[in-house]
């Protein structure tokens, strides 16, 4: 994580947020090289509800202008709540559809209000995990409207970057990467908690399976070794 | 004129332990895991920073990672 290392993101992060890390999914070891895996940065509130993430490895003047637009953020929506949750939210989730329109040239609602969940957690019929958590669930993310053509630019760009095409309800094939994606997202589950939505971060945006196994180790020549060991 | 050395030392002595228990307090303070060759400091675990965070009146900053954060070359 070279952004990490700039002293300037360090400052910033050090200021504004507490920092903590967790190895979510694996990886595998080819000879010296590894093989796969990635990275996502939550941005919470202290009872862990996620803001905005970054999603994949980003540089540095792209992770402090993040980290900058999650405080600037949260100023402006606790101005406009006044102690209000509800319109806390709302605010944040407008906040993810209006950078999706703008930086990427697309149209999402934002969804303002969640029904209640009736999963429940505890029951029996959830499957869980064998150390007995339920799975991290797939939200999904809302439905795209189509192009906001005052920012066509922005899609001809993602079109040029070959990022991976999306449809919107019409059936309108458009493209987004991984950052957009995020958006999307967020548009409808910001301020969701972290347990429940770095699965679909991790598994969706990224591409990653999600797993707690150790890192796998793979030799190229595994009969070289064992000789060396007879 | 003589230098009263005992005077001296335990006056010495006194202060290096003041030092000491200063800089260990400053120390505890600001306890975290490391930075881990980034220019972040980390906390233990993301329930510690959100505790953390609250007590500041900070934000919680989560990454998760798919290697051995420790280990730069796996990173």
């Amino acid at each position: 994580m070279n952004a990490l290392a700039n002293p300037e993101v360090g400052k910033y992060l050090n200021e504004y947020f507490v920092s903590s890390f967790q190895k979510v999914a694996t990886f595998k070891i080819v000879g010296n090289q590894k093989q796969g895996g990635n990275v996502a940065a939550y941005f919470c509130a202290p009872d862990g509800r996620v803001l905005h993430v970054v999603a994949g490895p980003v540089n540095a003047q792209t992770m402090l202008h993040e980290a900058k637009w999650v405080v600037e953020t949260t100023r402006k929506a606790m101005e406009v709540a006044r102690g209000d949750g509800a319109r806390f939210k709302a605010t944040f989730r407008k906040a993810h559809a209006d950078r999706l329109r703008a930086e990427h040239g697309l149209v999402v609602e934002a969804v303002t209000f969640d029904p209640p969940l009736d999963q429940d957690d505890k029951g029996a019929l959830t499957y869980r995990d064998p150390s007995g958590r339920p799975l991290a669930p797939r939200l999904p993310p809302p439905p795209i409207d189509g192009p906001d053509v005052t920012f066509r630019d922005k899609q001809e760009a993602a079109k040029a970057a070959s990022f991976p095409a999306i449809a919107d309800r019409k059936g309108g094939r458009w493209n987004l990467g991984n950052q957009g994606r995020v958006h999307q997202l967020m548009a409808a589950h910001c301020l969701v908690k972290i347990e429940k939505l770095y699965g679909t971060v991790f598994e969706n945006i990224l591409g990653e399976k999600i797993s707690t196994k150790p890192v796998e180790v793979v030799t190229p020549f595994p009969w070289v070794a064992r000789k060396g060991r007879e | 004129m003589r230098i009263p050395w005992r005077r001296l030392t335990a006056t010495l002595a006194a202060g290096l332990l003041f030092s000491l228990g200063l800089a260990a307090a400053q120390a505890g303070e600001t306890a975290t895991c490391g930075n881990h060759g980034t220019s972040v400091e980390f906390v233990d675990t993301p329930a510690l920073a959100a505790k953390k965070a609250a007590k500041e009146e900070k934000l919680v900053f989560v990454l998760h990672v798919s290697g051995h954060f420790e280990d730069p070359r796996f990173t």
